[in-house]
């Protein structure tokens, strides 16, 4: 069977090059090989675009392209090809990172040896080829087990809701009373239990994460609120091992930019880690204060007075699986996943988490997050000097339901598409969704800070609603949704101000707009 | 006035043994189905103020069960509570979709599953006394 032609793309403008290169394939077959030659990168890109190119040799000093962004360039317009960059005798450094761009090899021009190019070809969409198989088979096992674990995890429930619910009717008397004994027994049992069940929980969690599914919606949260439930809840398990639980909040803390579930999350592990590593009679406590190093994050210190852990382990702790190797820790019951999903939780918040200890010690977990601040937030769409005096609008979005949310969840999971929709409505670095701004009121409000006028505000609003109406979630729960806009006066910069307080006062502007918007809808649903 | 009765759907007989004995202490009257052609019948015949639905169940999932009960004029309005074993990450958008009120993942916690019984049917958010089962009344149970 005659082996199909090589479809070859050559993108070289130097012409004496170009013919070198066409000389070197003169002793191959002719009909098993098609070069087309190309002298500038738009061109290329149009070529690619028609999909039958199987490599291109790329030359980085095209007239129309810049070195990597060619490479770039020609990447993104057929991922699927394999690339070989050409390069001059000193731009071997260049090379080397187009190859981090994507390039499966590199040639240096002049020190091509002649039967090296079309054998360089062959072996490059080899490579090419076993690359993609290798992420094939990578996906294709990793989808396995997420099908593994979830299938696992759905078996094992089935009885453990089995054995939750009965032992909870014992000891609830609902079957007749129990004498002391047999009361104390079962709570072991039910313990046991919920023990089962969070490694169950913690099972699919790091599925989860490695498959990049972690959900998390960033609002202004308050990190004390979160700490106080915490203590209050560990407080009979801290209790049971006679631990003085304590918080340990000073000055006034600002808001922080998180997810308030996963905060929670983060707490009751680190918490519970602390208690579960503490023994009898011990201290545990949960600190708030500022970072001194940085006044744009809180941090959260939890602290043990428990056998604290060796240098060489401070990091291991928040690997995978891990468990503590020491003999003496008793109770270290656990899949060891804990940690590790605390500092995806944290990393994926904006923050960091490191553990300080010392054997006999105890030990410290430290977690930093972000202080809640709209300057912040809005600076991305204020990059660059120009934008200092354009025209803001403030788009509204607002979400209800006709008949009243049927539940919490149904609220949480609309407000998450919604949110999702909005965000492709936008221009990304002209237009900012700020995160959930206010958890009160009947409706969900989504506010969008974005860099235009009136006429902008008004096109973004109609995209909104168009969308919207498409989706048949609209049409299903019987939502109800309206989007409106405002604009912002430009807030003209004063001489010598900096952009740091000029982007203060427009987000004061901002916010105070916000506000208005939030208590409109109060009123109107106090009515 | 009468107690409220519930649909519970679950082909695992130790499921719909211990969700009667807790929503019996509850004050609520429970009727059963197995499958999914069976818990038609029973909504039918019942009219129930709610329903709770496994969704792996024999002849029909419960996700074919939503569609026939929202499909029937006077099933539609029976609120309608998911208990499942399955991955609540993976089906929440589904079950909402088909008209559940709510998704909760087995092994279920008491107080939350009563508290969304609670807002399911109107009623008020605190706890009622447990009613305990005397002796010749646990007997009687079917399961």
């Amino acid at each position: 069977m005659k082996e199909k032609a090589l479809q070859i793309l050559l993108v070289e403008d130097n012409a004496g090059d170009a013919r070198l290169l066409r000389e070197m394939f003169s002793k191959e077959k002719p009909d098993s090989f098609e070069l087309t030659h190309l002298l500038r990168m738009s061109d290329a890109v149009i070529h690619l675009a028609k999909g039958k190119t199987d490599i291109v040799l790329l030359d980085m000093g095209l007239p129309d392209g810049h070195g990597l962004d060619t490479v770039r360039r020609a990447h993104a317009a057929a991922p699927s090809v394999p690339l070989i960059v050409l390069t001059g005798l000193d731009d071997e450094a260049l090379a080397a990172e187009a190859m981090k761009e994507g390039a499966q090899d590199y040639l240096i021009k002049g020190q091509i040896e002649n039967r090296a190019l079309p054998r360089a070809l062959r072996h490059a969409i080899e490579r090419h080829r076993m690359q993609s198989e290798t992420e094939i088979i990578r996906m294709q096992q990793m989808q396995f087990k997420d099908e593994f674990l979830s299938h696992v995890s759905h078996e094992l429930r089935s009885p453990l809701t089995a054995i939750y619910q009965f032992v909870t009717i014992l000891l609830d008397r609902l079957a007749g009373d129990l004498n002391r004994d047999q009361g104390e027994y079962l709570e072991i049992v039910l313990k046991n239990v919920k023990q089962l069940q969070s490694m169950i929980n913690d099972l699919l969690e790091v599925t989860r994460v490695q498959a990049g599914k972690l959900l998390i919606d960033l609002e202004r949260t308050s990190i004390p609120d979160a700490v106080i439930y915490t203590v209050n809840t560990l407080q009979g398990a801290a209790a049971a091992k006679e631990i003085a639980l304590r918080s340990d909040i000073e000055g006034q803390i600002p808001s922080v930019c998180a997810d308030p579930t996963r905060l929670q999350q983060i707490l009751v592990i680190l918490v519970d880690n602390a208690i579960r590593f503490t023994p009898a009679g011990g201290t545990v406590s949960v600190q708030v204060r500022m970072l001194e190093e940085d006044p744009n994050f809180v941090v959260l210190k939890v602290s043990d007075s428990g056998h604290g852990i060796s240098p060489d382990m401070t990091e291991r702790i928040f690997e995978r699986l891990f468990q503590s190797p020491d003999p003496a820790l008793a109770g270290r019951k656990g899949l060891g996943l804990g940690l590790y999903i605390c500092k995806e939780l944290v990393t994926r918040q904006g923050g960091k988490i490191w553990a300080t200890s010392a054997p006999g010690q105890g030990a410290v977990l430290s977690v930093t997050l972000p202080v809640f601040s709209l300057p912040n937030l809005i600076a991305p769409a204020f990059g660059g000097e120009r934008r200092a005096q354009c025209p803001i609008t403030l788009v509204v979005t607002e979400i209800g339901s006709e008949t009243g949310w049927l539940s919490d969840e149904v609220r949480a999971e609309q407000s998450h598409w919604a949110r999702d929709l909005l965000q492709q409505c936008l221009h990304s670095d002209l237009d900012v969704l700020l995160p959930k701004m206010s958890s009160t009121g009947a409706v969900e409000l989504f506010f969008i800070v974005a860099i235009t006028d009136d006429i902008g505000g008004e096109a973004i609003t109609k995209r909104i609603c168009g969308r919207l109406e498409d989706r048949e979630h609209i049409q299903h729960p019987r939502l109800t949704y309206a989007s409106t806009y405002r604009s912002i006066e430009a807030v003209s910069r004063k001489t010598n101000e900096s952009t740091a307080a000029h982007l203060e006062n427009v987000a004061t502007k901002i916010q105070e707009l916000i506000n208005e918007e939030i208590s409109s809808r109060m009123v109107r649903s106090e009515q | 006035m009468s107690n409220k009765k519930i649909l519970i759907v679950d082909d695992d007989p130790d499921m719909r043994l211990g969700l009667h004995i807790r929503l019996k202490a509850n004050h609520y009257d429970v009727v059963f189905a197995a499958d999914g052609m069976a818990s038609i019948a029973e909504a039918r015949k019942h009219m129930p103020d709610l329903i709770i639905l496994d969704l792996g169940l024999p002849a029909g999932d419960g996700f074919s069960v939503m569609e026939r009960l929202k499909a029937n004029d006077s099933l539609a309005l029976i609120p309608v509570i998911i208990v499942s074993a399955r991955n609540r990450h993976a089906n929440l958008e589904r079950a909402l979709k088909a008209g559940a009120m709510a998704f909760l993942q087995k092994p279920v916690d008491n107080a939350e599953l009563l508290a969304v019984i609670r807002r399911a049917l109107g009623e008020p958010a605190e706890p009622k006394k447990l009613a305990y089962l005397s002796e010749p009344n646990r007997r009687n149970l079917l399961f």
